[in-house]
């Protein structure tokens, strides 16, 4: 049976949490290009929304497919508009 | 033109005589890892195209191709954490890049005794991340429901007329949210000071945002320890008991590692 340590040691680990590490203010010696990159900090990344699982990510992708037309808007509006019995109250 | 240097970490040299390094992929996949000897230090790299990657190309790809941020990401953790089983090693931050192989060695000679001291540091101990998170809603209701002042304050209320309860009860909601914060900071630090006390070193790290983790519930303490060998089991177990003790307080502990000490062998102090 393993021990608890190596459970722990086994699990898979987040990109956020292997982010926040790799990311560590830890610049031992600098390199040429590490300037602004290794320099991002995970607060600024915490605007992007920072996916933590390949999962998450590829849901992200997949609501980016349906952003918001007008079209779709409209089409949607005059559905509820029938539905509340308004149809044509307002113009496309 | 020369190729640039992706730089992993530097392991002592001896230890690399003992243990080879096997053969796995680069930071570019047509790449492979190498050892650049620099006398006791060795650096593990490697090599990059200087044209693929240039610092606005990385930057680009940092900051809009989160699919290359995250496969790069791995990539350099599967390294260190590969290195950090086998050898004694000081890990850079991700995308720690160099011009040339002249330029890595010169900064790596120019910082032996740094690393020397490092190496000493950090060998044969072990790098454990431990984050604590919790449940707003139900901490925020535990807290309210034990603190009598606030419970007076709820029948108080009552009598008054609607407009003036919807204010005082923000006032309320206010005042439990200071509490919350209050009592989620005495915890964590209580957690923190008796489990430092497992460890060589300890530091507290800066919380991560929802945004950040994707979890439903919030990080209220995230900290790093430095553990001998011989304590990780022990700390490991003070962990698991201590999160089996806050069941049912919204409080969840959660340890990570062991990882390459990224924390504890930062040398930005001793290179400034």
């Amino acid at each position: 049976m393993p021990t608890v340590r190596e459970t722990i040691q086994d699990k898979e680990v987040g990109l956020i949490d292997v982010l926040d590490v790799i990311l560590d203010k830890g610049v031992a010696i600098r390199g040429d290009l590490i300037i602004s990159i290794a320099g991002v900090d995970l607060v600024y990344l915490d605007l992007r929304v920072l996916i933590s699982s390949v999962e998450t990510l590829i849901q992200a992708y997949e609501k980016n497919d349906r952003e918001i037309t007008s079209e779709q808007f409209d089409q949607e509006r005059r559905a509820i508009e029938d539905a509340t019995g308004n149809s044509g109250k307002w113009r496309d | 033109m020369e190729k640039k240097i992706y730089l992993y970490g530097f392991i002592p040299t001896e230890e690399l005589e003992r243990t080879a390094l096997p053969e796995h992929e680069g930071f570019d996949e047509k790449e492979k890892l190498i050892s650049i000897q620099v006398d006791s230090i060795t650096a593990i790299v490697s090599r990059l195209d200087p044209d693929a990657y240039t610092e606005m190309v990385i930057e680009d790809k940092i900051n809009n191709d989160l699919e290359w941020l995250q496969k790069k990401a791995y990539h350099h953790h599967e390294v260190l954490m590969f290195l950090n089983k086998n050898y004694t090693v000081v890990p850079l931050s991700f995308c720690t890049i160099y011009n040339n192989q002249d330029s890595l060695i010169e900064t790596a000679s120019s910082q032996a005794h740094e690393l020397e001291d490092s190496f000493a540091e950090i060998g044969g101990k072990e790098e454990w991340n431990l984050k604590i998170y919790y449940d707003e809603e139900k901490v925020k209701r535990l807290v309210t429901e034990n603190n009598p002042v606030m419970q007076k304050k709820r029948e108080e209320i009552k009598e008054l007329s609607p407009g003036r309860q919807f204010f005082e009860r923000k006032k309320i909601d206010r005042m439990a949210e200071k509490e919350m914060d209050k009592e989620l900071n005495e915890r964590c630090n209580e957690i923190h000071l008796e489990l430092s006390g497992l460890a060589t070193r300890s530091d507290v790290k800066k919380t991560l945002g929802k945004d950040a983790t994707g979890r439903k519930d919030n990080m209220s303490w995230n900290s790093v320890f430095l553990l001998q060998e011989s304590e990780v089991d022990r700390f490991v177990e003070k962990v698991m008991k201590k999160d089996q003790q806050l069941n049912g307080s919204g409080l969840k502990m959660e340890a990570t590692g062991p990882w390459p000490a990224y924390h504890f062998s930062n040398l930005s102090k001793a290179a400034k």
